[in-house]
């Protein structure tokens, strides 16, 4: 059985950066991913990178991935089903069937969007019901559309899609909008946008396709029904951490619980990143943590060898 | 011309990967950007039943989304 000091879960900027410090220490290690990236690559320009002045998602990825490729980081690329402790080693199941073994692992397996959670999301997904603006506006040339959510994200989102949809349809279920104000501003000039405060969509109703919403007044209950072919869900973050069981510590937003070395409560498992309980998500501080991680990782190993050498 | 076809818009963080994805393995491909080519669009639509790109299609099969292990499954 091939046993690795370090198993990495998740390439963005946390498992990429912690890939690299760790192959420097000397470990072997490999980073299983879904894909490279995570969600730097939704991110269209970043301007609070050090040492770049202004670079989109894609091209910094692109410099994390050379990185890692140059330190010859191995790269599995493959969804992760479960991860289980027994005895004192780690084991990652794959989506490709594999089974992977380490002594220690970090978890920087990100975000992804949350979902509405209505009747019709899931039978509409990719139907009309989108969780990428960027990607999937353009399909949606000439046809009404709804945006849920009130952050930067759903303006964002409603922005973007004035460039192609008749009308957008803006929900969000809090009484004001929480985007910048520079957003916002924005939003209010463009004639296309009908935004909805204190509304929330409750159903997705169509046949082969989205055909209309049915939205709530939330403080009087009222429902009613809007025409549209698409329907944009920005309602924020959730941890990916359906593969590790409850035995894993989370806190109340389901994000991994670590301490100031990135340690959880299982010996040897580390975390890293937005899927962690570090606050505040940027890019800066998840590539931050998986270096720091790492280093924890190697600062594990060898205590254990120093241990068992007495 | 090759039997791989990739259904993409230009503003798509998902179709670069899935492209540089298949330049990475040699994977001859065509690309059909469907933010211009609206008849493109439609067909792409009614064949995946499905309004999201990226769209990989080889003959009658099809993957939506940038998803290895079901690409490397189409192209064997």
């Amino acid at each position: 059985m091939e046993v690795y000091d370090l198993v990495i879960i998740g390439a963005g900027p946390a498992g990429m950066t912690a890939g690299v410090f760790a192959i420097r220490k000397g470990l072997k290690t490999v980073i299983v991913s879904e894909d490279i990236g995570g969600q730097v690559n939704w991110t269209n320009d970043i301007e609070n990178y050090m040492g770049f002045g202004e670079i989109d998602g894609q091209s910094l990825v692109r410099k994390f991935e050379e990185q890692v490729k140059e330190h010859r980081v191995m790269v599995k690329l493959t969804a992760v089903r479960s991860l289980k402790k027994e005895g004192e080693l780690f084991f990652i199941r794959t989506e490709s069937e594999e089974t992977i073994t380490g002594k220690t692992a970090i978890i920087c397996s990100g975000k992804r969007p949350k979902t509405l959670n209505v009747p019709g999301e899931e039978e509409f997904r990719n139907k009309g019901v989108s969780y990428c603006s960027t990607c999937d506006g353009p399909l949606f040339r000439g046809v009404p559309v709804a945006v849920v959510g009130g952050g930067n994200s759903a303006v964002k989102s409603a922005l973007d899609l004035a460039h192609y949809a008749s009308e957008i349809h803006l929900f969000s279920l809090l009484p004001n909008l929480t985007a910048d104000a520079i957003l916002v501003e924005r939003l209010q000039r463009e004639g296309k946008i009908k935004t909805y405060l204190g509304h929330t969509v409750v159903e997705i109703k169509g046949g082969q396709a989205v055909e209309k919403v049915t939205v709530e007044r939330v403080d009087t209950k009222e429902r009613f029904e809007v025409p549209v072919q698409g329907v944009f869900v920005e309602i924020g973050l959730i941890p990916n951490t359906d593969f590790v069981d409850d035995t894993v510590e989370r806190n109340e937003l389901q994000e991994i619980m670590v301490d100031c070395l990135c340690r959880t409560n299982i010996p040897g498992l580390f975390a890293a990143g937005d899927v962690s309980s570090v606050p505040e998500k940027q890019i800066i501080i998840a590539a931050g943590e998986g270096a720091k991680a790492a280093i924890q990782a190697w600062e594990y190993l060898l205590k254990r060898s120093d241990a068992s050498a007495q | 011309m090759s039997d791989v076809t990739v259904y993409t818009t230009p503003t798509c963080p998902w179709c670069t990967r899935l492209k540089n994805y298949l330049k990475e393995k040699g994977v001859d491909f065509n690309e059909v950007d469907v933010s211009t080519d609206y008849d493109s669009a439609m067909k792409m639509v009614e064949l995946t039943g499905q309004r999201s790109v990226p769209v990989l299609t080889k003959g009658d099969q099809y993957v939506v989304g940038f998803n290895p292990d079901q690409i490397d499954r189409i192209l064997q």
